[in-house]
């Protein structure tokens, strides 16, 4: 990693950690526009720090590691889409954006379609935050739009996942107005290619943060916890567990910096989405593992509410299912290798 | 014989199960649960059907093996609500009473348990989980009565409890096992408080008990003092044999689940998750088979030492695989947050609440890594780790 990004990291993290887990949405939010996380991704020429998707990521690794609240994968989205879309009215919207990001979009593919003569309808499943939001990225393979969410109807998703808030919003029949598209036909394509892959890669990051925390929890535990009168952590049984753990997370983390690393120079192609699959497909699973863990390793205080080990697992068991299309992520990564 | 008795109990199930009972279990409260479970023993107490593993001279006892499995193989087959209220009562404490209970201790408690004595089990401590012989629950004798101080953690449904099977320590010399004494506990007695423990799930089914001076009469201790780690392994031994019987067979019946859940959520046809679903039916089949296999050995006496920590070990890992694919079938929808039914099986079809319990199965009654020691152990004979260590922090 960087120079720049270990002190990103480490700034990040010291942040989050003063203001210690299971800070409020709003009271984090605050935080991460007054500390321009937003502004980490956005070129310079726009008033940004430019530093690219990978000090987006290493913000969201941070904020997963810390359980937050903060809906800063979805503002993400929505601001690096107006970016890459380029010129257009919209773009004038940037900066409000940035001091409020007041947008916010889907975790998964919007089940959306355009009619002919323009009208919009389906459902947005799985937004963060959206009752708070003013806008929401949406896309089809043809369009990507900034829609008004007061143009849907809103349903709360509520997940066991209690530290991230989910809707789900509905289109029935809206007219679209022609200043809420940011790109269409082949432009379309590949932004929805760039939004979709950011999407995957940010959510690896998460995951890969929240297993990192978990394991550290985990082993932190074991040393501490006696039992046969001595620390747990004398187990050699656990810590091979705590080894495994370590290895899968390394992987995982390995394969994210390598396939960010060669997906940056084009996030607008599907080959880049494929890596970005890839990467979360590692990510989510090295995270579902280092949660089960945690709890099987914590035993009855890791069945109980007040310990956070089930923040952990809940977390991880929801990224899982983020990011997925209809088809099986396994499924066509195994039929690429044929075609 | 037998096929008269399936017929038997197939035909009682069907006119007793409480229709709808899974819908009424679902997002109600713990005290809806409790008078739910209540008529439902007491239903099935009545038929016989609640005790085939007793003895012959209580109502319902007296039941072979191959009818016990019968009885148990019907009720998962008609979805039967589970017994979990009483699951202590009718197992821990009755096999614990019938085993090393005295004639006058089996005639003062059986007869409760059949008329509804609610039972929980007081075994573990905050510093006293896997390493149960380390608990430090004091028990001072003081003429007829032990006068008993400390605190006890996990105990299922305590708080409903009328009576508690409680180890506490009587000595300090010697082996931690020899100290330790078995009583049975009345719940109302002075000094008892109990405080329910909020689980991840949002339900709270276990809970602390408090133990401040609390006085138990001599005639309640089951054995003599010293003599309780035995008596405890009577009581671990009980929910070995029948209860994996009852559990495989259900999460058998439960396959079809998954299959229901695929065809609902139109993902029948893929091919992963189809791989995924015949990867489990052949465990499903072994931890029925083993669970079989293992029931007959104890009755016919060949059990070696490890054999139930096999059924017990292949049981967790095969639920937790089971609850796994539930989770994975039923996609981002599964992940919402549902209300729960109680008093179902481990494979109630709300799978993110099935995959929260399973851990129930992998932590207690002897974790799986404990169960793994046993195997290696006891049964392959590897050597123990070693007795000293030495270790410092940061060094
Ligand atoms: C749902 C539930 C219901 C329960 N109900 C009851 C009840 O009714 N009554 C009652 O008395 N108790 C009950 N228990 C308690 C249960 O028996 C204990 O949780 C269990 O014995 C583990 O103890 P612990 O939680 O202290 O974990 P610990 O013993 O602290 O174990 C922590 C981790 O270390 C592992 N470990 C421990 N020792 C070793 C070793 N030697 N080698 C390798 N790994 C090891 C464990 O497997 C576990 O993964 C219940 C527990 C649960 C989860």
């Amino acid at each position: 990693m960087s120079e720049l990004l270990t002190e990103l990291t480490d700034s990040t993290r010291s942040v989050l950690d003063s203001l210690g887990p299971g800070t409020a949405e709003e009271t984090i939010w605050t935080q991460v526009v007054d500390l321009g996380w937003l502004l980490a991704g956005v070129p310079e020429s726009l008033d940004g720090l430019g530093l690219g998707p990978a000090a987006v990521c290493v913000i969201q690794q941070e904020l997963g590691r810390s359980l937050s609240a903060a809906r800063y994968p979805a503002a993400t989205l929505v601001i690096d889409a107006l970016v890459a879309a380029g010129e257009s009215p919209l773009l004038e919207r940037l900066p409000l954006l940035l001091t409020e990001a007041l947008a916010t979009a889907p975790l998964v593919p919007p089940d959306i379609e355009i009619s002919d003569d323009g009208r919009l309808s389906g459902t947005v499943r799985a937004v963060w935050s959206v009752d708070r939001a003013s806008d929401i990225l949406v896309w089809t393979n043809s369009d990507v739009l900034l829609v008004p969410t007061s143009a849907g109807a809103l349903k709360a998703r509520p997940t066991w996942d209690e530290t991230r808030r989910l809707f789900d919003i509905t289109f029935t029949d809206v007219n679209i107005d022609s200043g809420w598209r940011l790109a269409q036909g082949a432009a379309a394509e590949t932004l929805v290619c760039r939004i979709e892959t950011l999407r995957d890669f940010l959510l690896a990051a998460d995951a890969i943060g929240g297993a990192t925390a978990a394991l550290e929890s985990t082993v932190n535990y074991l040393t501490e916890r006696k039992q046969f009168g001595r620390p747990l952590a004398l187990f050699q049984a656990l810590k091979h567990r705590c080894a495994d753990l370590k290895a899968h997370i390394a992987a995982a983390e390995a394969l994210f910096a390598d396939t960010l690393n060669q997906a940056e120079s084009g996030f607008g192609q599907p080959q880049a989405a494929l890596l970005a699959r890839e990467a979360k497909l590692l990510a989510t699973a090295a995270y579902t593992e280092a949660a089960e863990e945690a709890v099987q390793l914590h035993g009855g205080i890791g069945m109980t509410a007040e310990h956070p080990c089930h923040l952990y697992l809940k977390r991880a068991q929801l990224n899982e299912h983020l990011g997925r299309r209809r088809v099986s992520d396994e499924l066509e990564l195994a039929t690429c290798q044929f075609s | 014989m037998s096929e008269q008795l399936r017929t038997e109990v197939r035909s009682w199930l069907e006119n007793n199960v409480p229709a709808g009972w899974r819908e009424a279990m679902t997002g109600c409260d713990q005290d809806a649960f409790v008078a739910a479970q209540r008529d439902w023993f007491f239903k099935l107490v009545e038929a016989g059907y609640a005790t085939p593993h007793w003895p012959e001279r209580w109502p319902g006892g007296g039941r072979s093996l191959a009818e016990q499995k019968i009885i148990y193989e019907e009720v998962a087959r008609a979805d039967a609500p589970r017994l979990i209220l009483y699951f202590v009562a009718l197992y821990h404490a009755a096999c614990t009473l019938m085993e090393c209970g005295s004639a006058d201790q089996q005639q003062r408690f059986l007869p409760g348990i059949l008329k509804g004595d609610v039972w929980c089990q007081g075994f573990s401590e905050p510093n006293a989980g896997s390493d149960l012989a380390s608990l430090r629950t004091r028990a001072e004798r003081r003429g007829d009565v032990y006068v008993i101080n400390g605190q006890k953690t996990w105990s299922t449904m305590a708080q409903y409890a009328d009576r508690c099977l409680l180890l506490a320590r009587t000595s300090s010399d010697g082996r931690p096992q020899a100290g330790i004494t078995y009583f049975l506990m009345d719940m109302r007695s002075k000094g008892v408080s109990v405080r329910p423990i909020s689980q991840i799930t949002g339900d709270d089914e276990f809970a602390e008990i408090f133990l401040d001076d609390v006085e138990i009469p001599v005639e309640d201790r089951v054995g003599e003092e010293g003599q309780g780690w035995a008596v405890a392994q009577a009581t671990l031994a009980s929910e070995r044999g029948l209860t994996l019987v009852e559990l495989t067979q259900r999460m058998r019946h439960s396959l079809g689940r998954i299959g229901e859940v695929m065809r609902a959520r139109g993902c029948a046809d893929d091919p992963v998750l189809r791989a995924a679903f015949g990867r489990l039916i052949p465990q499903v089949h072994a931890a029925c088979a083993l669970a079989d296999g293992y029931l007959q050995k104890r009755i016919s006496g060949e059990e070696v030492v490890g054999d139930a920590s096999i059924v017990k070990l292949y049981y967790a890992r095969t639920l937790r695989e089971f609850v796994r694919l539930g989770q994975q079938i039923s996609g981002l929808d599964g992940q919402t947050m549902e209300e729960f039914t109680r008093g179902g099986s481990q494979e109630t079809g709300n799978w993110a609440v099935d995959f929260m319990n399973s851990y129930n199965w992998s932590i207690a009654g002897g974790s799986d890594e404990i169960q793994r020691n046993i195997i290696a152990e006891r049964m392959l004979q590897m050597p123990r780790e070693p007795r000293d260590w030495r270790w410092q922090k940061g060094a």
